[in-house]
């Protein structure tokens, strides 16, 4: 999308404006600079830019030349061609490093480093001499800020540009199914990309959209997979521009055939017929809309202000495909780390370690050690966001030889951070480890920013999102002359593939200084990945010239993008808003409003000259919400949707409300349950009499308590429930028939005479029984056992025949001949245990 | 011996239900107070059963007598001892929560007002007396076997936990549920335990991700494990109700040192609790929450606003409003009735016909806030034919 031109009288008031609103200085001072702070704007109005290309003097020439020059102008890279005689410009000639300067000066920008010309083209794929070009163009940027970043005497500004208006477009979306189409693609992929675009090829590389085997079908988990992979490198709008078409004829990346351009073409040819069968989403012509814009249409606002003086090696993962993730430090020799296993891109930069690692060669792996071990000092830094906080003992950053000898190790144990470092103070394996309390849980398995530092004086240090942990190092300081050379730099695992950690690794930078706790937070404000600031234009809705909503916007990671800090703004300077509604604020993708993550729906403001100021707009919300990834950061397409902006005013969308569902009917459980606990200790009270209060009662329930039921249901009754039953049962009857009211109880029971004369015949048996029937279980009930029934044991028709009361009294009182004088008591209160434990009275 | 015959008489025939009056009358007894009738009492309430079922059920519960004393010892607080604490169990010591919910339904006081009120419930002439740093009351009340329905006298809370009367909410700032619910972590947990508890849903069941996720705060990752779409799809749906109206406790907090058993409930009127704050760097863009001012987001157009939530603002703070938004609510009084008719019919409502008794029981209660009547209609109701 081409740019507006910067408005020619723009000028330092625009700019003005700008820097107050973010505060923010891009490379102030270089990458190595320490100052974070905004510089004062010294020009009046119309004064032009803030900064400018300073006149040349020796101190930049000198810079340009330790920082840019000597890594330039070296056979092996822009000196081959740029050289002395060679193709113009000849910044990288070796025999006039003046005349060197005066050539690279005018190509490069020194605001913008990352725009300078030789950039922008090396990162175009001009004779890069990785195979990455982004990382060419990454180191080359680097070199160019060192270089200014050191001389140049302005600050840096963020500045706005206004993108072309475009009205968010009709947009053809993927249905949440297969359609039918998507298997002519599939064939083709399964045809052609199997070997390693499916997570079971000898070769996996993600993504899978090859997984599964044809005939396509879209019921299969495994197809949808495939569906769903595919998904972003597909263009429904313009197939050709589909990645998988690209790959092919632009890229020649693995053609089946030996025209590329033919399969790209039936490559193409199955998607459009894809898109054709879609049809396409209408944007309601009833809403509120904003101009829309994607990612890439905004100004990138991150990459400066990290403090990088005493950087050794850097890999910020920008690749996104391949097998090497780059240290684009710049600091030869670059010690560029080889994926193996289970290790993909994430979305917005960033690594996602599941079982692999990321290893540098041991050669390269060197200049560590020779750095390192020539400061005695160091520091690991990483933005990670570990996969879970179950993971014990792994690696996240080492330079080690095997799981028992290391140099350094940043690793993870549950909610821990661990640092082992080889010292003088400390043994071969680095321990003892230096870990983060377990009680603190300063690791989360959210994005964080980690640094740990060693130096002789304070030993290792650890600091978890910009503040120091105050864990300090039991081994003290000491020096590093026992390194040992032959290790190598690993990311995600041990050397020896035994340690393996899960997560993403968004950014990791080494430094052969240990980082002030100011330099730390420097850091840690700077963030990490891309961030963009997205213009929403709303001057076709409101009565205000070149106003926008201002997004701060980043791809937080594979699946989402963070939407940061709304404000209202004009970049007319001398507008004014006067008093503008905004009301309910929705971002919309690709077309249509994603129902999820739309944390401005209940936004109610007003935009008013008291709360707007030409430098800093108005803010609109300090809350970011994340929306969720559809096409991918290169395609979708955003808008705003407001209920009320101004004059204007439509629904954005209408959230239905969701009636009771229905209600089927399940099956009746039994209408019986048992007694619970207290329900049974209160029965066996009142049915018995006694108190429960009585020492030897109280006591048993006391332990049997959690023994009882707990619950009513009959089918989670247990034999175990029935022996702590009858435990409590049998204490209140021995408590009841040793008590006086057993006489008023049994009516005629002769509880002291011998139990064969008290228990000869039925009748004698019925002074005992008839009583615990009639309290305990009670009578003229249909719903309980008859009293015959209990003491004759006469079954239910059908069912054999069971020993009954009389039977268990008549046992119990027939001791030959000798029984103990208290036998007729033992025998009352067996019987009445059996009653009083029984079904008929536990069940209910 | 003992054990082996009473299995064998517990696996004696039952007799095919008639449910005569007796039967009825047993059953309704059984169940209110978990205890047999005597065989005198049993007559009594055949009797009654027959002409008013609703008015032996209340019969049964009258405090007055010495009958209803299990219905108050028993059932009602094996019905709320697993409301105060997070395992649910029912074993859980009585405490000012359980004595709460018994008192109120013995005075027929609003039940709506559990989540509300001023209000605590002690045993007079206990000792140890009652203490905002300890439950041994009431572990005393209920060791010593009280008669419930006689000990437990309406009290003040404010007087006695040194809370301001506009702070107090009832249960919600009872000893016990601050003690399970306000212990350590983010106060989420009262949040959902209440919803568990008194609106009878857990937060799956209420989950929706299509409302504004504004108001969550900032130690919930974004990212889970570096994947938003988990957030997205699962965390936020949540997290949209539940943030927004756990801020009503924002002030509150359990305090204790080494032995949480002692600890206490502590009101910070206009400072926010630390534990809101934690963990901020999670992410940074998320909502800091700077008061005790709650939001209902579920009566935004969505699946919640069939909890049936009563006329009002939808906002408002402190404890004390976010339980009276929730206490008047549809969901609530149905779930007070449901809960109810589990305990005393021994299941869920399972067809139309216990549906519709659950509606009427619902709609009378949604009128009075009288929980007793509920007990007598479904006692009535589950006593048989």
């Amino acid at each position: 999308m081409m740019r507006i031109p910067k408005h020619p009288t723009r000028g330092s008031v625009a700019g003005l404006a700008v820097l107050a609103l973010f505060g923010v200085i891009a490379w102030a001072g270089g990458g190595g600079g320490a100052s974070t702070e905004t510089n004062p704007v010294t020009t009046g109005p119309g004064g032009g830019r803030v900064s400018g290309a300073p006149s040349p003097a020796p101190a930049d020439i000198q810079s340009f030349r330790v920082n840019f020059w000597e890594n330039v102008r070296g056979g092996n890279r822009c000196g081959n061609c740029h050289g002395a005689g060679g193709q113009a410009p000849q910044f990288a000639r070796s025999d006039d490093v003046n005349a060197a300067y005066q050539q690279a000066a005018a190509t490069v920008d020194r605001d913008f480093p990352g725009q300078s010309l030789m950039v922008t083209k090396v990162g175009g794929g001009h004779n890069c001499w990785l195979a990455d070009a982004g990382a060419c163009a990454s180191i080359l940027a680097r070199w160019i800020q060192d270089w200014v970043g050191e001389s140049a005497s302005g600050g840096r500004q963020i500045e706005l540009e206004a993108p072309i208006a475009l009205d968010p477009g009709a947009s053809k979306r993927f249905p949440a199914t297969p359609p039918a189409e998507f298997a002519a693609v599939y064939d083709l992929l399964d045809r052609f990309c199997s070997d390693c675009h499916q997570s079971n090829a000898a070769t996996p590389q993600s993504p899978y959209f090859a997984a599964g085997e044809r005939p396509f079908n879209p019921s299969l988990a495994v197809h949808a997979e495939a569906y769903n992979a595919a998904i972003p490198k597909i263009n429904l709008d313009q197939p050709a521009d589909s990645r998988l078409v690209i790959r092919l004829e632009r890229e020649s990346h693995n053609c089946w055939s030996a025209d590329c351009k033919q399969d790209a073409a039936a490559m193409r040819a199955a998607i459009q017929a894809m898109s054709d069968a879609i049809d396409t989403t209408q944007i309601d012509p009833g809403m509120v809309v904003s101009k829309a814009l994607t990612l890439r249409d905004g100004t990138v606002a991150s990459g400066g202000n990290r403090y990088e003086n005493n950087l050794i090696a850097l890999y910020e993962f920008k690749s996104g495909v391949g097998a090497t993730a780059y240290d684009t430090s710049g600091q030869d020799p670059a010690a560029d780390l080889t994926l193996s296993g289970d290790v993909s891109w994430v979305g917005g930069w960033g690594i996602n370690v599941r079982t692999g690692k990321a290893q540098a060669s041991t050669t390269a792996s060197r200049k560590f050690h020779q750095l390192i071990t020539a400061t005695g000092e160091y520091s690991i830094e990483a933005w990670v966001t570990p996969g879970n906080v179950t993971q014990e003992d792994t690696r996240i950053v080492s330079y080690s030889g095997s799981a028992t000898a290391r140099n350094f190790t940043l690793g993870q144990t549950l909610y821990s951070y661990d640092f082992l470092g080889r010292s003088t103070a400390t043994d071969a394996n680095g321990l003892p480890r230096l870990s983060t309390p377990d009680a603190d849980q300063r690791l989360q398995a959210s994005l964080q920013h980690v640094v740990v530092t060693f130096d002789p004086v304070n030993g290792r240090r650890i600091h978890v999102n910009g503040e120091f942990t105050g864990d300090l190092d039991s081994a003290g300081g000491g020096t590093l002359g026992d390194w040992d050379n032959s290790f190598a730099f690993v990311l995600g695992n041990e050397v020896s593939n035994d340690r393996q950690w899960t997560g993403v690794i968004r950014m990791v930078a080494v430094h052969n200084r240990a980082l002030t706790l100011q330099q730390i937070q420097q850091n840690f404000e700077a963030g990490v990945g891309e961030k963009f600031f997205l213009l929403f234009g709303v001057e076709h809705l409101v009565n205000m010239p070149r106003s926008y909503i201002l997004f701060e916007v980043s791809q937080y990671d594979s699946y989402g993008y963070l939407f940061n800090n709304p404000k209202f703004i004009s970049l007319d300077p001398a507008a004014t808003p006067g008093s503008i509604v905004l009301r309910g604020m929705r971002i919309g993708v690709n077309g249509v409003e994603p129902h999820v993550g739309q944390a401005y729906r209940l936004l109610d403001t007003v935009i008013s000259d008291a709360g707007y100021s030409a430098a800093g707009g108005q803010a609109l919300s300090s809350i970011g919400t994340i929306i969720a990834v559809e096409r991918g950061a290169d395609e979708d397409e955003f808008f705003l949707c407001f209920d009320q902006l101004g004059a204007s005013s439509g629904v954005c969308s209408n959230y239905a409300s969701v009636g009771s569902s229905s209600v089927a009917d399940v099956p009746r459980p039994p209408d019986i349950g048992v007694r619970t606990f207290d329900g049974i200790n209160a029965t066996m009270a009142a049915v018995t009499g006694v108190d429960p209060n009585t020492a030897a009662v109280k006591a048993v329930f006391s332990n049997v308590r959690q023994s009882l039921p707990a619950t009513h249901g009959i089918e989670a009754f247990l034999s175990s429930h029935q022996t702590a039953i009858a435990q409590l049962a049998i204490q209140y009857c021995d408590a009841l028939i040793e008590s006086p009211a057993a006489s008023s109880y049994f009516p005629g029971l002769d509880l002291g005479g011998a139990a064969s004369t008290v228990f000869a015949s039925d009748a004698g048996k019925d002074l005992l029984i008839d009583p615990l029937i009639e309290r305990m279980i009670g009578t003229g009930l249909a719903t309980q056992p008859l009293g015959t029934s209990l003491k004759g044991g006469t079954a239910p028709a059908g069912e054999p025949a069971r020993p009954g009361l009389y039977a268990l009294v008549g046992q119990l009182a027939n001791c030959g001949g000798s029984c103990s004088a208290d036998r007729t008591r033992l025998v009352a209160k067996a019987t009445c245990g059996a009653v009083l434990g029984s079904g008929a009275v536990l069940i209910r | 011996m003992v054990v082996v015959l009473a299995l064998a008489a517990f696996a004696a025939g039952l007799q095919p239900a008639a449910a005569g009056p007796r039967e009825r009358a047993k059953r309704m007894y059984d169940r209110l107070t978990g205890t047999s009738p005597s065989p005198a009492l049993l007559t009594d309430l055949a009797t009654r059963v027959q002409s008013d079922p609703v008015g032996a059920a209340l019969y049964i519960m009258d405090p007055g007598s010495e009958r209803s004393k299990n219905f108050y010892n028993v059932t009602l607080k094996n019905f709320a001892t697993p409301w105060t604490n997070r395992d649910q169990a029912v074993f859980a010591p009585l405490n000012d929560y359980t004595a709460t919910v018994i008192g109120v339904v013995r005075d027929e006081v609003d039940f709506r007002s559990i989540l509300v009120d001023d209000i605590v419930y002690v045993g007079s002439g206990v000792s140890p007396a009652y203490s905002p740093t300890s439950n041994a009351h009431y572990e005393a009340l209920e060791s010593d076997n009280a008669d419930l329905r006689l000990v437990l006298t309406s009290t003040a809370q404010s007087s006695l936990n040194g809370l301001p009367s506009s702070a107090t909410a009832g249960v919600i700032t009872s000893r016990a549920a601050a003690r399970a619910f306000f212990i350590d972590g983010t106060n989420r947990a009262m949040f959902r335990f209440t919803l568990l508890n008194h609106l009878c849903r857990d937060l799956e069941q209420v989950h929706d991700p299509s409302l504004p996720p504004d108001r969550i705060r900032q130690d919930v990752t974004r990212s889970p494990g570096g994947d938003s779409s988990v957030f997205n799809n699962n965390c936020v749906g949540c997290h949209t109700g539940m943030d927004p109206m756990t801020q009503a406790f924002a002030y509150y907090t359990f305090q204790y040192d080494a032995d949480p058993e002692q600890g206490r409930l502590v009101y910070t009127a206009g400072q926010v609790q630390p534990k809101y704050l934690i963990n901020s760097d999670n992410f940074k863009p998320g909502f800091v929450t700077p008061d005790d001012r709650w939001d209902n987001y579920w009566r935004l157009p969505g699946r919640n606003t069939s909890l049936g939530w009563a006329a009002g603002p939808g906002h408002g703070n402190g404890a004390k409003s976010l339980g009276e938004e929730l206490s008047h609510s549809d969901a609530f009084a149905q779930c007070q009735v449901e809960k109810v008719f589990r305990t005393i019919c021994f299941r869920s409502p399972s067809d139309d016909q216990d549906r519709l008794q659950v509606g009427n029981s619902t709609a009378t209660f949604k009128g009075t806030g009288n929980l007793k009547h509920v007990f007598a209609e479904t006692a009535a109701y589950c006593a048989g034919n």
